[in-house]
C-alpha cells in the first residue's frame, strides 16, 4: 500500500490563526487559556475556556466577505483551517473539486454551537432560524464539500473526543483503498453552551489553567478550533511540501465507562500498542508523546499508566492541550499538526502549568521548549465512550 | 469479497423478530415509528437509562453477538445519534439557567453513544467507529466494512446503523420543508406527489466477513456523489456502472429511494431512464420512511429479496422480475444533493 505523506497543514486555535502562529505560541510557552468573550454563557467570568480570538461575525466576513446567514462558528472555523492547508498543499481549485478527492471531517459539537437557536428551531411553530440545516454534525463537512464543490467522497466521523484522530486514519484509509487519490481530513469544535454545560455537569472543568499529568490537576478546560491536513500518495509527491507521513495508527476500545477510562488505562494501552504495531517501529524509536493528557484526574492517570505499560522507558511527552484547552472534536487534528511540526523542526513543545509528578505514576512532562532529534511522534486521542485513538508520524 | 451474514432490523414494518414483507403497517399521524420489540437481552436497567436510538442499535445488535461472539470491529452510522437526549439536555441548560445539571443526558447525546454501548456491554476493545455523515453515514460505513476487510483478512465486523425521530428533529426538519405538510398515509406516498415526504426511524445491524459460506449476500460496491445537478450525478451513476457492472450489463432490480417529494422526482426518473424500462423498478421508502440511513432499510430488504429471489408485490413500482433477482443496485438521494450507489448480489446455490 502507499506510503501516506502529509503536504498540507491549516491551523486556528486560540494561540493562533495559522500554523504559523500557533508555532510560535507554542515555542514561547503562551498559552490560550482565558476569560470568556465570544460566547454567551452564565460561566463567564468562572471557567476560563480558549477561545479563538476573533467573533464569529469576524470570521464570517473575513471568509464570505459578507454576512452568510446560515453557517456555524464550528463550519467557520473548519472553513479557516481548510483554507490554509488547501492553500499550502499548493492543490488546485479542480483537483479540490475532483471525484479523485476526500473530505473527511470531524465534530463532537457540529451546529449544536448554537444552543438558544437550536432549542427555538425545536419548538417554534413557524418562523424557523436560518439555521434549519445547519445542527448537524455533517453540516462542517457540508460547508467545505460546498464551498469548494467537492465531488469525491464525504464524510464525517464522531467518536468524541477521538474524532479528527479518525478521520485523519479513515482519509489515509480511503487513499490506501482507492476511494481517492488524496483526502483533506481535519476536524473543527468551536466553544458552546451545549459544551461547557455537559463537561461541568460531570465535574471535570477547572476553574484555573489546566496542569496536565500535575498531581494537584483538577480538571480540564475547554477549548475551539480547527485544523486540516492534506494527504497524499508518496508516489503523487513531486515537487511537493512533505512534511512528513502518517506510519501508525490504532483504534481501540476501552469498553470501561461511558465517560471515564479503565483504572489500568486498557483502552489508550491498546490503542498505543496497535499504532506501534502497525508503524513497525520499537518502543525506542518513538521520540515523543503529543499525550491526550486533558488534566482531569482520570485521564491523566490512567494514560500514564497506559506509557508505563507500554515503554520500558517513557519517552519525553507533554500535553499542547495547556495552550488551546480541550478542542474535543479538533483536538486529533490540531495535536497530529503539532505533532507533525515538532516532526519538521526537531523540537518538542512543552506543558505548562505542570509541578509535581502523580504519585501513582511518577511521570514528569517535558517542561521547557527543547530542540533535538526527532525521528517519529505519537499523538493520542481518547474520547468518551471508551474511543481511544493513536496516530504515529515519521520524518520522511 | 465482503459478504452479509445474519443480520437483524427495526423497523416501523414487520422485520423483526419476524419477517413478514406480504403485509405493511400504517403511518400514524405523518410518521412511520418502529414497532419496538421486547429487547429482552437488554437489563431493565440499562434499558431505562437508554434513549430510542442507542435502544433500538444495542437490542439489533445483541441476538447478533449471542449468536456470533466478538467481533473485529464495530462500525456504526448515525446522523443524529441521540438526538431526544440532546434536547433533552438543552432544555435543563435553558430551564435551569446553566444551573447544576445532570450529566446523564449529555452524555447519551453524544452520537458514538450506542457504539459505545455495544463494546461496552460486550467488552469488546476491538476497532470501533461512528460514522455521522448525515444522508451518507451508512454508506461510509460500508465503505469502512469493505476496507477493514482488505486490511486483515479473516476478520468479522459488526455493522449497523440507528437514527430516531425525535419531537425536535421532527420540528426543525419540518421548519425546513423536509416533510409534507398535509395529512397523507405511507400507503398514498408515491400517488400523491407534494413537497416533502414521512419520516421514519429505525435501526439495522449485520455480521460481515469475506465467508460466502453461510452468507446471505454479497457487498460487491458502494460510491457517493454531492451535487443537486442531475447531470452531474448521471455523470457518476454511469461511472459507477461501467466500473461494477461493465459490458452493459444489468441488475435484476432497481431499488429507489423515492420518498414522495416531488422536487427529487428528477433525479430518480433519470437514474431510472438509464436502463430504459428493461430493469424492474423497487421501492422502499413508503415502508420505513425517509431518514438519513434509511438506505440501511434498502440494504436489509435486499438482502431479503436475495435469500427469496423473489421482491415483496408492495414494494414494487414496475413490472416484477421475470426471474430469480440475483443482483440489486440500490440508489438513494437523501434532500436532493447526496446520492448513493450501492450493488448487492446473492449468494443462492443456484446463483
Amino acid at each position: 500500500m502507499s506510503r501516506i505523506i502529509i503536504t498540507g497543514m491549516g491551523l486556528i486555535s486560540a494561540i493562533g490563526d495559522s500554523v504559523e502562529e500557533n508555532r510560535d505560541s507554542l515555542q514561547f510557552e503562551r498559552s490560550g487559556i482565558g476569560h470568556i468573550q465570544f460566547y454567551q454563557t452564565a460561566y463567564a467570568g468562572k471557567l476560563p475556556t480558549a477561545e479563538v480570538r476573533h467573533s464569529t461575525e469576524e470570521l464570517n466576513k473575513k471568509l464570505f466577505g459578507k454576512p452568510n446567514p446560515s453557517i456555524t462558528r464550528t463550519s467557520l472555523l473548519a472553513i479557516h483551517a481548510a483554507e490554509e492547508a488547501i492553500r499550502d498543499s499548493g492543490l488546485s481549485a479542480d483537483e479540490i473539486s475532483s471525484t479523485e478527492t476526500a473530505l473527511v471531517g470531524a465534530t463532537t459539537v457540529g451546529g449544536m454551537c448554537l444552543t438558544d437557536e437550536i432549542y427555538h428551531d425545536a419548538l417554534a411553530k413557524d418562523h424557523g432560524t436560518p439555521y434549519l440545516s445547519s445542527y448537524d454534525y455533517a453540516s462542517v463537512s457540508m460547508a467545505l464539500q460546498e464551498r469548494y464543490g467537492m465531488m469525491g467522497e464525504v464524510s464525517t466521523i464522531n467518536t468524541a473526543c477521538s474524532s479528527s484522530a479518525n478521520s485523519i486514519l479513515f482519509g489515509a484509509r480511503l487513499i490506501q483503498h482507492g476511494f481517492a487519490k488524496r483526502a483533506i481530513v481535519g476536524g473543527a469544535e468551536s466553544l458552546a453552551k451545549f459544551t461547557i454545560n455537559g463537561f461541568n455537569a460531570l465535574n471535570i472543568l477547572s476553574s484555573k489553567p489546566c496542569a496536565p499529568f500535575d498531581r494537584d490537576r483538577n480538571g480540564l478546560n475547554l477549548g475551539e478550533g480547527a485544523a486540516f491536513l492534506v494527504l497524499e500518495r508518496e508516489e503523487d509527491c513531486k515537487g511537493k511540501k512533505n512534511y512528513a507521513s502518517l506510519t501508525g495508527f490504532g483504534n481501540k476500545n476501552d469498553a470501561y465507562h461511558p465517560s471515564s477510562n479503565s483504572p489500568e488505562g486498557n483502552g489508550p494501552f491498546l490503542s498505543m500498542k496497535e499504532a506501534m504495531e502497525t508503524s513497525r517501529l520499537r518502543a525506542e524509536d518513538i521520540s515523543y508523546i503529543n499525550a491526550h493528557g486533558t488534566g482531569t484526574e482520570n485521564n491523566d492517570e490512567t494514560e500514564s499508566r497506559a506509557m508505563l505499560r507500554l515503554f520500558e522507558k517513557v519517552p519525553p511527552f507533554s500535553s499542547t492541550k495547556s495552550y488551546t484547552g480541550h478542542t474535543l472534536g479538533a483536538a486529533g487534528a490540531i495535536e497530529a499538526v503539532y505533532s507533525i511540526l515538532s516532526l519538521v523542526h526537531q523540537e518538542v513543545y512543552p506543558s505548562l502549568s505542570f509541578k509535581n509528578p502523580i504519585v501513582e505514576t511518577g511521570l514528569i512532562p517535558v517542561q521547557r521548549y527543547v530542540r533535538q532529534e526527532i525521528k517519529n511522534v505519537m499523538s493520542n486521542s481518547f474520547g468518551f465512550g471508551g474511543n481511544c485513538s493513536t496516530l504515529i508520524f515519521s520524518k520522511t | 469479497m465482503p459478504y452479509f451474514h445474519d443480520s437483524v432490523c427495526i423497523s416501523p414494518q414487520f422485520s423483526f423478530p419476524v419477517t413478514d414483507l406480504s403485509q405493511w403497517r400504517a403511518s400514524k399521524n405523518n410518521l412511520l415509528n418502529v414497532t419496538e420489540p421486547d429487547y429482552p437481552g437488554i437489563p431493565p436497567g440499562a434499558r431505562r437509562r437508554m434513549g430510542k436510538s442507542v435502544r433500538m442499535a444495542v437490542g439489533a445488535a445483541l441476538p447478533l453477538l449471542e449468536k456470533y461472539s466478538q467481533p473485529d470491529g464495530m462500525i456504526i452510522a448515525t446522523a443524529n445519534g441521540g438526538m431526544e437526549d440532546c434536547i433533552k439536555f438543552l432544555n435543563q441548560i435553558l430551564e435551569y439557567n446553566e444551573g447544576l445539571l445532570t450529566p446523564a443526558s449529555f452524555v447519551q447525546s453524544t452520537s458514538n453513544a450506542a457504539a459505545a454501548q455495544i463494546a461496552l456491554v460486550t467488552k469488546n476493545h476491538n476497532y470501533n467507529i461512528t460514522h455521522v455523515h448525515r444522508g451518507l453515514a451508512f454508506e461510509n460505513a460500508l465503505m469502512d466494512v469493505v476496507m477493514s476487510l482488505k486490511e486483515h483478512p479473516g476478520t468479522s465486523y459488526l455493522l449497523g446503523c440507528t437514527d430516531e425521530i425525535s419531537a425536535y428533529n421532527y420540528n426543525i426538519d419540518g421548519l425546513a420543508g423536509c416533510f409534507r405538510k398535509e395529512s397523507v398515509l405511507n400507503s398514498e406516498l408515491f400517488t400523491s406527489l407534494a413537497e416533502g415526504t414521512i419520516p421514519g426511524e429505525g435501526a439495522f445491524m449485520v455480521w460481515m466477513n469475506n465467508e460466502r459460506e453461510d452468507a446471505s449476500a454479497r457487498l460487491d460496491a458502494v460510491r457517493t456523489v454531492h451535487s443537486e445537478d442531475p447531470s452531474t450525478v448521471l455523470k457518476a451513476f454511469n461511472k459507477f456502472l461501467s466500473e461494477n457492472l461493465p459490458d452493459g450489463e444489468m441488475p435484476d432490480l432497481l431499488m429507489t429511494g423515492e420518498n414522495g417529494d416531488e422536487r427529487l422526482v428528477k433525479y430518480y426518473d433519470l437514474i431510472e431512464s438509464v436502463f430504459k424500462d428493461k430493469v424492474p423498478v423497487a421501492r422502499f421508502k413508503h415502508f420505513c420512511g425517509d431518514y438519513c440511513t434509511a438506505s440501511s432499510f434498502a440494504c436489509w430488504l435486499s438482502i431479503q429479496i436475495l435469500k427469496e429471489g423473489t421482491v415483496p408485490a408492495l414494494l414494487l413500482k414496475k413490472a416484477a422480475p421475470a426471474k430469480r433477482v440475483k443482483r440489486i443496485l440500490i440508489y438513494n438521494n437523501y434532500r436532493g444533493s447526496q446520492h448513493a450507489f450501492i450493488l448487492v448480489s446473492g449468494v443462492a446455490v443456484d446463483g
